[in-house]
């Protein structure tokens, strides 16, 4: 799975990181960095939370390496 | 923010240089255009004009261009625009004389970028993760007065309990406890001050008005006070004020206490109202949906039984809830509409946009639109689960905006409603009083129109131990606290089950069925 992060709707709220903290770290100032832009399976119900919790809708999955 | 052409009212071409003319609202009277109903009925106005020319709509108010914007394609439009196309600040002029002179829309763009900036640590995830339990105990206080039985006024109740989660969660714990009835006085003072009447000039000299104005220079004295002594005791707090106190601009320049005044009140505005509505409007549907009411009390007794703590991670298990939530959200979006004005020419759909011109889109139109929400005027959380989703339209469900501005506390609100519902419907037995259910057009939050009263009964140890006992075995999930599982629970099976159990269903309502039978 490949991750796509939509800048224009990402207000940096962090719910990604606390839900995935190996695949997303975002700064008190909202800067989001993808650690993991391809994370391995193992960390899938993770991604998939962060994924459906995000507050802005700015995070998405995609299929494939 | 003059437009730069002069079309005389009700003549459609001359808005449109290029491209399609803009169908127009009809009825706008010469030099006023829709003056009087968009300061008197706007929603009405707004849905009329969506009735009328669809998605593109042109109408008048004073010497104002408007331009009204609903379905998700249009909203997208104007969402995604970047704020040197279409800009809030311009729009937003009418909350200067609450927030301040240089204080977030009035602020220059880089500015006010930094000022929510500093915004933003308060409403992360981090934070978060503590104010479930500091707004359960809010919830928990306030019922302390409530005695066994009684009728109570469900908005006013949910705006003074808002009042203090807000203040406690984003200013700080010895604000809520100092709050006076004063501070109450004069925060309605200000609040008062905004109608859509300021949106057109917010310095007429009218007694709303000049009661704002005294009003914000006493709070700034209010504020200013406490600032002091916590300088003076060099007090540590972990909040918002304090936040604000040691946090400098890139400059180097610490905020002022009139700066700090006015985003304490700008992130109170935010986030008061705007869930006392929405917390009042919830509990008023579901006590005139019984079917749906025991559904929800299910849920809470099941995931936390009688006294269990109310956690971050165990309000994920309440689907139920929160599609309660988002439903009235849907049914009832507390901002009926959001403003930008065009910076520059600009097209949408072949439809010119002159420069100058402001740009609405309404929630509450939108949301009511039957090809994005089936069968639109219903209350049916339903249409968020699973197969239908709703919901997941780009831009569809909009209570919360959209794009860059879209609200920072959108999960704060959502957080806090399904709080206090996860405590309300362990602690009393609501049920409808029969005041008709309204909105009031006052002001620009919608709330249901007072009196909108509920009856309450307490729910006594046994009957809690029976409901819990009740609702789990009809299969709602104890909380398990980890990764949310209740949300596979399909909602229809519970609503199926507790139908009857309430002692308000002696009569099922029809509307509140789960299967979206009504279509």
């Amino acid at each position: 799975m490949r991750i796509v992060v939509d800048e224009q709707l990402c207000k940096g709220h962090g719910v990604c990181m606390g839900e995935a903290p190996e695949v997303f770290s975002v700064t008190r100032k909202g800067e989001l960095t993808v650690l993991q832009p391809r994370p391995g399976a193992a960390l899938r119900a993770q991604v998939e939370a962060a994924v459906k919790y995000c507050p802005t809708g700015a995070l998405s999955i995609e299929p494939g390496e | 923010m003059q437009t730069t052409q002069d079309a005389a009212p009700n003549q459609p071409a001359k808005v449109a240089r290029r491209g399609r003319p803009i169908p127009r609202l009809s009825g706008g009277l010469p030099l006023v255009g829709h003056l009087v109903p968009f300061v008197r009925t706007a929603v009405q106005l707004l849905e009329r004009a969506r009735a009328e020319c669809g998605d593109v709509a042109a109408f008048d108010v004073g010497p104002k261009k408007m331009v009204l914007l609903t379905g998700p394609a249009a909203s997208e439009a104007f969402f995604r625009a970047s704020d040197d196309v279409l800009n809030p600040s311009e729009a937003y002029k009418m909350m200067v004389p609450v927030f301040g002179k240089d204080v977030v829309y009035d602020a220059p763009p880089a500015k006010m970028a930094e000022q929510f900036g500093m915004l933003l640590p308060c409403l992360q995830d981090r934070r978060m993760r503590s104010y479930g339990e500091v707004i359960a105990a809010e919830v928990e206080r306030s019922l302390e007065s409530w005695g066994d039985e009684g009728v109570l006024d469900m908005y006013e109740y949910t705006k003074v309990l808002t009042n203090f989660t807000s203040s406690t969660c984003l200013i700080g714990k010895d604000f809520r406890e100092d709050m006076t009835d004063e501070f109450a006085r004069v925060y309605s003072d200000l609040e008062r001050g905004i109608t859509p009447l300021a949106y057109l000039n917010a310095h007429l000299p009218i007694p709303s008005f000049r009661n704002r104005d005294k009003a914000r220079v006493r709070l700034v004295e209010m504020i200013t006070h406490m600032i002091k002594e916590r300088r003076r005791t060099e007090r540590e707090s972990d909040d918002f004020l304090n936040v604000l106190m040691n946090t400098k601009y890139k400059s180097g320049a610490a905020l002022s206490e009139h700066e700090i005044t006015g985003m304490l009140l700008a992130a109170m505005f935010a986030g008061h109202h705007t869930s006392a509505v929405t917390a009042a409007w919830m509990m008023l549907e579901l006590t005139r949906k019984p079917d749906l009411y025991g559904r929800v009390r299910d849920e809470v007794f099941g995931v936390y039984g009688p006294d269990g703590a109310v956690t971050y991670p165990s309000l994920r298990e309440v689907p139920v809830t929160e599609a309660c939530v988002k439903e009235t959200l849907r049914l009832h979006p507390p901002l009926f509409m959001l403003l930008r004005v065009a910076m520059r020419d600009w097209e949408y759909d072949g439809y010119f946009i002159a420069k100058g011109t402001n740009l609405i889109v309404s929630p509450t139109v939108t949301h009511l639109i039957p090809e994005v929400f089936a069968d639109p005027t219903r209350f049916d959380p339903d249409r968020f689960g699973p197969g239908r989703e709703e919901d997941k339209q780009p831009f569809a469900f909009q209570a919360f905006g959209g794009g860059s501005h879209k609200c920072l506390g959108n999960a704060f609100a959502m957080l806090q409603i399904k709080t206090v519902f996860a405590i309300l419907m362990r602690r009393f037995t609501f049920s409808s009083y029969g005041d008709p259910l309204e909105p009031d057009f006052h002001g620009v939050v919608l709330g249901p129109k007072q009196p909108c009263r509920v009856r309450y009964r307490r729910i006594l140890p046994r009957e809690a131990e029976r409901f819990t006992t009740g609702a789990r075995e009809r299969g709602a999930k104890a909380a398990p606290g980890g990764v949310s599982s209740a949300a596979k629970t399909p909602p229809a099976t519970a609503a199926t089950a507790v139908a009857g159990q309430c002692p308000f269903t002696a009569a099922p309502s029809p509307e509140a069925g789960s299967d979206g039978g009504a279509r």
